[in-house]
């Protein structure tokens, strides 16, 4: 019952009131509209596929064309995840990784250049205290936050959080979601809507059909400034395809993928991995910055 | 001179030069002439939410200029239209940098009652603020003294309007209400960290009288403090820098209400009626968004079916003729022998008996439900998990019956100590995926079907098992179980002539069998709740399935819902531990947690030895094999008699659920008891028949 949330202060001993921070992610849309492009977004877990080699992984990422970097937070039970990301979580694991060497990560990619978000399933960030997160997140230099099992409705905590650091907060849309979700998710959104490409979990696939066009559409007209789509996206051809309409384009599974031996459950030896992700970060951010 | 002081004098200062213009008497006359004001004391208390006062504040002496306002009603109007009660206007001028102007700007624009908060001290203050028509005034206690304080209210009531007095603390509050004070603001700061201090309310708002409305007042920003607040019995909350300072001031607004609202709609009772989707902070819907709209749908069609006839027909039809619904209530007699012997109490006990259902377990009651609303939904795939096997057999029955297609997963580990439930799934046309992910139990098997749901959930209903999971499955699960309850209930009165229980015992997996049992009994404060968690090795052993037991479960979010969980430091799930397959499970029903908190159940746990003691118990007395998972109500009955003879009882009637029947327990029990000789235990090893976790 005493979970509130201002536990952070003013210098003067007041609780923070809500900042009126800028959003960075939308400081970067704003940019590469003004250039007609759509913004490259790449997934990796922190601590895959332990935390030093992470470290690295994701700054390799922004230096070969990612623009905003989501890092995940390994989670023993990823209900929203395909094979690939479920692997990767559990090596990061079964590896070490914590929560609180995250903050680590975010500062690696600040100071590469990226915008850096966190992906987190809820009760990671609830369990580490939610205003402790947004607090530790602000002072690292972290952007905004993707969370897949927290819808608006569930989020009070969240947003006073978010408001008092100046975060973004990134809601997912579904092609079967209704209009009125679409207006609930984009009228509590900050930063950008993450517009799931279809029905399902994350992972590659070799196709990309006409739905996340149409819900790119409908998530604009409920009032979303910024709709990145993503799950599914995994060549620089589909990169193209999505970009030539969305703000920006999230790959997940295939940069992850980089990392993974081919028999998708052990990681790669690193330097070869991390020649494999640059590779595979600058074709696919060829595709995606020049879609239009 | 003390802030309040400064700010007390320089009001005060600022009323003479207006008095020096329009004198009191003309000020009287224009207050009298005023529209009359509204009842402010009806807006600021309700049953089904925590009423907001949003307030007008550019600047405080503590944190500075905050916000330019430069068009008071249109923020007032935005405040009406999130929801607010009533709007808060500060009129003084130094430190806030309010106006009389800025009342009459928000009092044209909003027809919600308004307050005018200023530091009022006089009566002129309080004519002003009805002649620019204001329905409430402050009254800061620490500012007046008692003859002061008493004075001002009975102007303000002459006038019809409404007084929130501000408080500190008791004694402030004391003497608020021996002034007359009938809606009194409470501040409960606590000053080292700013924070809300629920404890610090409590201590304040203890003892007012009923008729007092409860104002909330500093520190309230966001949904949080309102949820803080709520819980700890504020009638209303006020909030300034909140909505004031806010890029979406109805959007804030309106988060503030809807998070009241939550709070009252997470409180009601009757508990047997309780709706969801909260019990206290607990359940939601803690899932990605692309399952929402098919919560939705689910929800939809559950509460017309709830309201058809013909449906409830259907369903109590199919339970009779096919489930073969009632199921007997058995008097144990010679079991209670023993219990008399070993805690003394002189027991009458009777067994409710789940185990003679269709499949064996009460599982069944709630399977043939979901299955009949997927009819309704049009639907027709049917996915489900299973643990033990029992949830998937029923799944499985029923789709065979109605002919849905049907898919179980099941945890690799699971199927591989329920194999002969694997191939009656089968056998029933259902297809069984073993999952291989995770920790390949029960819970991994969720994660996976809610994966297939996130994907299919355009034709595939979703069949959870237990009163766990997003809203509506706790509440719905619940009532197509609590028919256990309310037969049982029935059977003791017209079998055995008896009127009530004086406990239940039941074992709390997820809790649906617990919560079916108990439900019509929630609301009968003679009867005593016990539910009994899967202890496992024992709390200390780190080897169990306990949530609720100090040093086990934490509050989490886990598979949709936010209740206790088993969790490790970093938030990441624990494996659990249990002979039972069935209660082997990392979190608890959102219902449970909520009445483990009120203290309407008492929860405890029984190890696998107790359990396994108590089957053997049961079986011998009274030729009843009960499943592993009920054998944890049964070892429960003699830590409940025991409990029971503590308070006093001497002679008790206890029923205890015995949600399913043991028979695919016999390889577990025949290797724990050392019933079958070595080739006989080799040859069950060999076809994986029997349960692993036999140490």
């Amino acid at each position: 019952m005493t979970n509130t949330a201002n536990t952070t202060t003013t210098p003067s001993g007041q609780p923070l009131g809500i900042s009126h921070k800028p959003s960075r992610t939308e400081a970067m849309f704003d940019a590469f509209k003004a250039e007609n492009k759509p913004a490259f977004i790449g997934y990796l877990p922190y601590g895959f596929p332990n935390p030093d080699v992470s470290l690295d992984a994701l700054r390799t990422m922004v230096e070969h064309g990612v623009d905003a970097v989501e890092i995940g937070l390994p989670y023993s039970d990823p209900v929203m995840d395909g094979p690939v990301i479920q692997a990767a979580s559990q090596i990061a694991l079964n590896n070490g990784e914590s929560i609180h060497g995250v903050f680590k990560a975010v500062e690696t990619v600040a100071n590469a250049g990226g915008v850096p978000l966190i992906m987190s399933y809820w009760n990671l960030i609830y369990h580490y205290g939610v205003e402790c997160f947004a607090r530790d997140f602000e002072n690292a230099g972290g952007a905004g936050l993707i969370t897949p099992d927290l819808i608006p409705d569930e989020a009070g905590e969240w947003i006073e959080a978010s408001d008092r650091h100046g975060l973004d907060r990134i809601f997912l849309v579904s092609p079967d979601s209704a209009d009125e979700r679409l207006e609930v998710v984009s009228r509590n959104a900050r930063g950008f809507v993450y517009a799931a490409a279809r029905m399902g979990v994350t992972g590659e696939r070799a196709s990309i059909d006409a739905s996340p066009e149409t819900l790119v559409a409908r998530t604009r007209k409920a009032g979303a400034k910024n709709v990145c789509v993503g799950i599914g996206v995994s060549t620089p051809e589909q990169g193209a395809k999505v970009g030539a309409y969305a703000d920006g384009v999230i790959v997940g599974s295939a940069l992850v993928h980089t990392l993974l031996n081919d028999d998708d459950r052990t990681a790669k030896e690193p330097a070869a991995g991390l020649k494999d992700l640059a590779a595979k970060a600058e074709s696919l951010a060829e595709g995606i910055h020049n879609a239009r | 001179m003390s802030v309040l002081d400064e700010l007390v004098a320089g009001a005060l200062e600022d009323q003479r030069t207006r008095e020096s213009i329009v004198s009191l008497e003309d000020v009287r006359k224009a207050a009298l002439a005023a529209p009359a004001p509204i009842d402010a004391k009806r807006w600021l208390k309700r049953a089904d939410g925590i009423p907001v006062i949003a307030e007008i504040k550019r600047a405080s002496p503590s944190k500075g200029h905050l916000s330019d306002i430069p068009d008071p009603a249109a923020l007032a109007r935005e405040y009406e239209a999130g929801g607010a009660s009533a709007i808060s206007v500060l009129t003084e001028g130094r430190r806030f940098l309010g106006s009389l102007d800025d009342l009459d700007k928000v009092r044209a624009a909003v027809h919600i009652p308004v307050l005018r908060k200023d530091f009022i001290v006089t009566d002129y203050q309080i004519f002003e603020a009805r002649a620019h028509g204001a329905d409430l005034v402050l009254l800061i206690v620490a500012a007046l003294d008692d003859e002061k304080l008493k004075h001002l209210l009975d102007l303000a009531h002459e006038l019809n309007m409404t007084a929130l007095v501000e408080t500190h603390t008791r004694e402030e509050i004391e003497r608020a209400i021996a002034a007359g004070a009938k809606v009194i603001g409470i501040n409960a700061r606590n000053l080292k960290d700013l924070k809300v201090d629920v404890n610090k309310y409590n201590e304040l708002a203890a003892n007012l009288p009923d008729d007092v409305i409860r104002v909330a007042e500093s520190g309230v920003f966001g949904a949080v403090e309102v949820e803080d607040y709520g819980r700890a019995g504020a009638d209303a909350v006020l909030v300034g820098e909140g909505v004031a300072t806010a890029a979406d001031h109805e959007l804030a607004v309106e988060r503030l209400v809807k998070a009241g609202a939550r709070v009252k709609a997470s409180e009601t009772t009757p508990l047997s009626e309780h709706q969801g989707p909260y019990w206290g902070q607990f359940g939601g819907r803690y899932v990605p968004e692309a399952l929402i709209t098919a919560l939705d749908e689910l929800e939809r069609v559950y509460d017309e079916a709830k309201a058809d006839p013909e449906f409830h027909k259907e369903f109590m039809t199919l339970q009779q003729r096919y489930v073969g619904r009632p199921s007997p209530l058995t008097e144990a007699p010679r079991f209670a022998e023993l219990v008399k012997a070993k805690t003394g109490l002189d027991a009458r006990i009777f067994l409710k008996r789940e185990d003679l259902n269709h499949t064996g377990a009460h599982k069944i009651n709630n399977a043939l439900g979901q299955a009949l609303l997927v009819k309704r939904m049009g639907k027709t795939r049917v996915i489900a998990e299973t643990g033990a096997g029992q949830h998937g057999v029923a799944t499985a029955t029923v789709c065979a019956m109605l002919g849905l297609k049907c898919r179980i997963y099941m945890g690799q580990i699971d199927a591989r100590r329920q194999a002969l439930n694997v191939a009656r799934m089968r056998m029933l046309g259902a297809e069984v995926v073993e999952v291989t992910l995770g920790d390949r139990i029960l819970k991994d098997a969720i994660n996976e079907a809610l994966r297939d749901w996130v994907t299919n959930v355009k034709d595939t209903h979703y069949l959870l098992g237990t009163v766990a999971g997003p809203h509506p499955f706790p509440a719905m699960v619940r009532d197509f179980q609590k028919i256990i309850g309310e037969e049982a209930k029935e059977q003791l009165r017209d079998w055995y002539g008896i009127d009530h229980p004086d406990a239940i015992c039941a074992c709390v997996g997820g809790g649906s069998n617990a919560i079916g049992v108990m439900n019509a009994f929630l609301d009968d404060e003679r009867v005593n709740l016990y539910g009994y968690e899967a202890g496992g090795n024992g709390p200390e052993s780190g080897k169990h399935a306990i949530r609720f037991a100090p040093g086990t479960g934490q509050l989490g979010m886990f598979q949709g819902a936010k209740s206790y969980l088993l969790e490790t430091d970093e938030g990441q799930t624990l494996d659990t531990y249990s002979i039972s397959a069935g209660l082997d499970y990392a979190s608890v029903g959102p219902e449970h947690a909520w009445l483990k908190d009120i203290g309407r159940v008492n929860y405890s746990w029984a190890t696998d030895e107790e359990a396994m003691n108590a089957f053997r118990d049961l079986s011998q007395t009274e030729g009843i094999i009960p499943a592993i998972e009920s054998s944890h109500a049964v070892a429960g009955a003699y830590k409940a008699a025991a409990d029971l003879k503590a308070k006093g009882y001497d002679k008790a009637v206890m029923i205890i659920n015995i949600s399913g029947r043991g028979d695919k327990d016999m390889a577990t029990a025949g290797k724990w008891f050392g019933y079958l000789t070595d080739e006989q235990a080799a040859a069950l090893d060999v076809t994986g028949a029997h349960g692993n976790n036999v140490a």
